[in-house]
């Protein structure tokens, strides 16, 4: 039976946290919302807005330091604010189910997939032939071909989508009726991401059950959401159906987050990098194969993760390297680089090749400021300065848009966009040949990712230097690249001119690829 | 990954290369003995035929790699030669002092474990409550204090406020099992002090990680109350990361004995080193140093197989 | 409401302690109220006095000043002890972290067998075998800690070694030695941190125990651990020789484990 109206009702919910005693801070400010029975409501607003903490009051997972001060949490008909919390935890995973973010270690790695999923029929005392059924039949909705072995299995053997699946699946075992998903695909790569967000609406059609599906991703909510509203502050600001929301938005709020999380690369007048037709080659790679090795004592097993790789780039090309993720991208860019030892093939270089890297948190040395890392990377290149290396340093860091006041800060006193920045500065302190970026612009907000690109795009073509682009953003890689290369399963698929390749796709990969962007993660 | 047959493989020939490298490290450290080997152990004041004499005994004209052998397969046969000063074998010598140390050690192990593991749970279940910083602010106090120090405090309290005085009376676990127990019980108690408080802030620390882990959140939201998620996720967990912790505080314990059956005059083979330490008995010395190195390196490897028992991710080998 | 302590007290308590310490060290460098071996056989086994602060012992030394005096020896023997640790250690942690492989199963080996010698019994060995004196106490001690930070360098660097900036590193050819020491160890300074606070105290355990075994610092020079094991004989009856050496090495424990609590509540970094 099916509750009618609307399975969840908050009402003026006022919630503080307190930080060491001291009074709270008001995190939710009088938050009122109602989610319909059967439908599935998207939430999106910044970080800090209040999403997670509404998802854990309406659970009633809230931490000791978080306290309702006022409002109502109706679900069913029923007032949760008004139970006690042995109450409200029975209802977890019999009523409610959740799943959060980051499925990594989400589950307990010392038991078996089947034991995590079964304590939620133990501790209701339910017929244990019966449940382990259940759980069974439950895993086969989720999609496993072969739910006992993977019942069977320990967390550790699984991939980051399957344990999303098994988590989904814990969460939806007892039939809730109300599922509230925490950004539960932004620790995946795009593909995965896509088949989760299909097995939700599937189970919202065929099980009924309604979801409060909480993200940041505004183009994710807009395919999937039959309705949106808007957070800001603890409040909702903006409330509507998904199309209207997203096509009308009402707040000037909502207006600037979609045009912030909206990157349109067209927009930026870029020109693809080409090469000239009778441009020298840079890199030529023949044959490539690589993998790892695992040095056990006793024998050594190793896997080849990239095979038979053939591809070259001329001078002042910019390729753009697609794939989902675990098809070998980074194998081959860390090969390119010198990091892996090839097993086979070869790679010809024509100068020097430097990196960016994907996670501005990291590619920075947080023990050093960035006048160390200009000169660590200008020493490295073998340059001869001419004098005073001072000027040259802030040159080139007026070049990729930083001024003379970043040359003494830490890479703690910059924001991430601007940490980008510094390592590219580093790659053309080097003067390279080529620069190889892998996911370059992915960890930055809209604003950075425009400003990155941009750069990156004249860098190509005003130096000549020759780029190789690893995204997942296939209309960043369409903006920029005149070449692409489509790789799965360590081999490359498809290879051709970008326009043909990304309107005409050849092969599965491609139009995967280019479905999960229709599904905008 | 690797399958749990070859992880413990790989486990069994560390445990052998360990083991080999440690018996040749004590026969080394007594064998580069500045100077004439003999004449060192003897003093000034020895004659030289007895110097002579030693020297033949020692079979110091040999060549290392030939002695070494000869030592170690001797010891894998349990035969260390005869003590020079005790004119006995070593290995009765050993022996005999033997229950002293290992039982006061296993005694303190028990206790560590009985005591840390409850303290260290409901600490943890409510961190910065009343109890919590009691307990805790104790534990680091008891970590300061040396454990031979805290047995004389203990003897004196002992003394004093209850006018029992348990030092020195040591009956043989032939004798009489019961008293046996009773004369090493406020020895391990002071030994396992300073352990429980190590053992109890590694224990606490870690329950404390994994009740905000991830997958306590998820039994959370599976409907388990606090306390079966005590008992079935926190408590396993906890218990496989200390696993490590566990197996060096055991070490640290037979260190420890070491020095404090000193306090409590237990025939032990602490006494029993440091008289062969004074009397520059070496074959004797290498012979306790080995067997105690010995037995701490069958517990690592214990800990390895109990760590690769429970936990399925080591015998995936991978590690953690 | 639930608290967390703040981390102040920690270090406010440590500093309280160790200053302690700290004042017994440098008064006790330039002045004592008696000779540290001065015996005064009118004055045997007496109670703590005005005369004497903390009581003589059996041979008529005041214990104030033997108090005082033997805070250097284990101020020395802690740091000296730590320093010759630490530049093994890591040296040893970041070539096994770095490179890896056969190197890696080596030196890990070689500090797995290290800690296999249960305790001090290591220590106890290499002054068996070179005699008892400052010198091998210091770098005997200083072995048997070394793995201790080899480990946490190890682990460390290879946390490092696939952090982005460490493969930029590599990727412009910069020599290893340079990224081991330029590039990887400054950014292990708050992990190593508490790891060197807390070896000055597990240091100055161990130095008093060797002490009381009378195979640590030698006589004429005074040591806390020594004291206390010619004070066993009378335990009830000078119970002072027992409480005020016990008490000097608790306070310069003690507040070292607080400062070390400091450091890790604050700075983050590694755990025990």
């Amino acid at each position: 039976m099916r509750y009618k109206g609307n399975i969840l009702e908050v009402k003026g919910l006022t919630l503080t946290v307190s930080n060491n005693g001291e009074p709270g801070a008001v995190i939710l400010n009088g938050l009122s919302f109602a989610v319909r029975t059967g439908e599935i409501m998207g939430l999106i607003g910044n970080s800090g807005s209040g999403k997670t903490m509404t998802a854990l009051a309406v659970s009633g997972l809230l931490s000791d330091f978080a306290k309702i001060e006022s409002g109502q949490i109706i679900f069913e008909g029923e007032d949760l604010t008004a139970k006690t919390a042995k109450e409200r935890r029975k209802l977890l995973g019999e009523k409610i189910g959740v799943i959060f973010q980051d499925p990594s270690s989400a589950l307990d790695p010392l038991q078996t997939v089947g034991s995590n999923l079964a304590e939620i029929l133990r501790v209701r005392n339910l017929d244990k032939e019966a449940g382990r059924r259940q759980v069974l039949d439950m895993l086969r909705i989720v999609g496993f071909e072969d739910p006992e072995q993977i019942a069977s299995r320990y967390p550790h053997r699984l991939s980051g989508g399957q344990r999303q699946r098994v988590l989904i699946a814990g969460a939806a075992l007892m039939k809730p009726s109300l599922l509230i998903a925490d950004e539960p695909t932004s620790s995946l790569d795009t593909v995965t991401s896509m088949s989760i967000m299909q097995l939700l609406h599937e189970m919202c059609q065929e099980m009924g059950i309604s979801i409060l599906f909480i993200s940041h991703n505004l183009n994710a909510v807009r395919n999937f959401c039959d309705r949106v509203m808007v957070m800001k502050d603890g409040t909702v600001i903006d409330s509507d159906t998904s199309w209207d929301i997203m096509g009308q938005p009402r707040s000037a709020f909502t207006a600037d987050l979609l045009a912030k999380s909206r990157l349109d690369p067209d927009k930026l007048g870029l020109t693809a990098g080409k090469a000239a037709d009778d441009a020298p080659c840079v890199l030529s790679v023949k044959d490539l194969s690589a993998g790892y090795s695992n040095g056990a004592l006793l024998r050594k097993s190793s896997r080849t993760v990239i095979r038979d790789i053939t591809f070259d780039i001329k001078e002042g090309d910019c390729l753009g390297l697609i794939g989902s993720s675990g098809c070998g991208k980074t194998t081959l860019i860390k090969t390119l680089l010198g990091l892996i030892r090839p097993s086979s093939g070869s790679i010809e270089k024509n100068g020097r090749i430097a990196a960016v890297f994907q996670d501005p948190a990291t590619s920075l040395n947080p023990a050093h400021t960035v006048r160390w890392h200009l000169n660590e990377a200008l020493k490295a290149s073998g340059r001869n300065a001419g004098g005073d290396k001072d000027s040259l340093f802030i040159r080139t860091l007026n070049e990729t848009g930083l001024a003379e006041e970043h040359l003494h800060r830490f890479p703690a006193q910059l924001s991430g966009g601007q940490r980008q920045k510094v390592a590219i500065a580093m790659c053309l302190i080097g003067e390279p040949s080529a620069i190889i970026a892998d996911e370059p612009f992915s960890a930055l907000d809209a604003a950075s990712q425009a400003s990155v690109i941009k750069l990156l795009s004249d860098i190509n073509r005003e130096r000549k230097t020759t780029m190789l682009i690893v995204s997942h953003n296939l209309r960043v890689i369409r903006a920029m690249c005149s070449r692409v290369i489509v790789m799965n399963d360590g081999v490359i698929v498809e290879s051709g001119d970008t326009a043909s390749v990304l309107s005409a796709p050849a092969t599965e990969t491609t139009r995967m690829l280019l479905d999960a962007r229709m599904y905008g993660v | 990954m690797r399958s749990a047959a070859g992880t413990i493989l790989i486990k069994i020939c560390e445990f052998a290369l360990t083991a080999l490298l440690v018996s040749f490290f004590t026969f080394i450290a007594f064998s580069v003995i500045p100077g004439d080997p003999a004449r060192v152990m003897l003093g000034t004041d020895a004659s030289e035929e007895q110097v002579e004499n030693l020297r033949a005994e020692l079979g110091v004209d040999r060549p290392l790699s030939v002695r070494y052998l000869d030592w170690l397969g001797g010891a894998l046969k349990g035969d260390l030669g005869d003590s020079l000063s005790f004119r006995t074998p070593v290995n009765e010598l050993i022996k005999s002092r033997l229950p002293v140390t290992l039982g006061m050690s296993l005694m303190a192990l028990i206790i560590v474990l009985i005591v840390a593991f409850p303290m260290a749970a409901v600490c943890a279940s409510r961190p910065g409550s009343l109890t919590d910083r009691i307990v805790s602010a104790f534990g680091h106090v008891l970590f300061a204090v040396p454990a031979f120090a805290l047995s004389m405090l203990l003897i004196l309290l002992f003394t004093k406020a209850f006018g029992i005085y348990t030092a020195g009376r040591y009956t043989a676990p032939s004798d009489d099992a019961g008293k046996y127990i009773a004369s090493l019980l406020l020895p391990s108690v002071c030994i396992a002090l300073p352990k429980i408080a190590m053992t109890f802030k590694f224990l606490r620390a870690s329950m404390i990680e994994f009740s905000a882990s991830d997958f306590a959140r998820t039994a959370k939201s599976h409907g388990l109350t606090d306390l079966k998620i005590l008992l079935t996720h926190i408590i396993p967990n906890s218990a496989v990361s200390s696993v490590t912790v566990i197996s060096l505080v055991l070490s640290d314990i037979m260190g420890g004995s070491l020095i404090v059956e000193q306090v409590f005059n237990l025939p032990g083979l602490g006494r029993l080193l440091l008289s062969a330490i004074s009397r520059r008995d070496f074959p004797l010395l290498s012979g306790i140093v080995f067997y105690l190195a010995l037995i701490t390196v069958i517990l690592y490897f214990l800990s390895d197989v109990i760590n690769a028992a429970i936990d399925p991710r080591i015998r995936d080998g991978r590690s953690l | 409401m639930r608290r967390r302590p703040n981390p102040k007290i920690y270090l406010v308590t440590g500093i309280i302690l160790l200053s302690v310490i700290a004042v017994s060290f440098i008064v006790g460098l330039f002045w004592t109220p008696y000779g540290i071996n001065a015996t005064d056989p009118a004055a045997k086994l007496t109670a703590p006095s005005l005369q004497h602060l903390f009581g003589t012992d059996n041979l008529g030394r005041d214990v104030f000043s033997r108090c005082l005096a033997a805070s250097r020896y284990t101020i020395l023997v802690s740091f000296a002890g730590v320093a010759f640790a630490l530049v093994l250690g890591t040296a040893a942690g970041l070539f096994a972290g770095y490179f890896g492989g056969i190197l890696d199963r080596i030196i890990m080996v070689l500090s797995n067998s290290i800690m296999c010698f249960p305790g001090i019994l290591l220590a106890l060995m290499a002054v068996a075998v070179f005699g008892p004196s400052l010198y091998n106490v210091i770098w005997a001690l200083g072995l048997v800690f070394a793995p201790t930070y080899a480990r946490v360098y190890r682990s460390g660097t290879i946390e490092l070694s696939s952090r982005d900036y460490i493969l930029q590193a590599k990727i412009m050819k910069v020599r290893p030695g340079r990224i081991m020491f330029i590039h990887i160890f400054p950014n292990l300074m708050s992990q190593i941190l508490p790891a060197v606070i807390t070896g000055l105290a597990n240091m100055t355990l161990s130095e008093s125990g060797m002490s009381y075994l009378g195979l640590g610092v030698q006589p004429p020079a005074a040591s806390y651990g020594k004291m206390l094991a010619d004070a066993q004989s009378y335990i009830t009856a000078a119970p002072w020789l027992i409480i005020f050496p016990t008490l000097m090495l608790v306070f310069y424990i003690l507040g070292l484990y607080f400062i070390s609590e400091w450091v890790r509540t604050t700075y983050g970094g590694g755990r025990a």
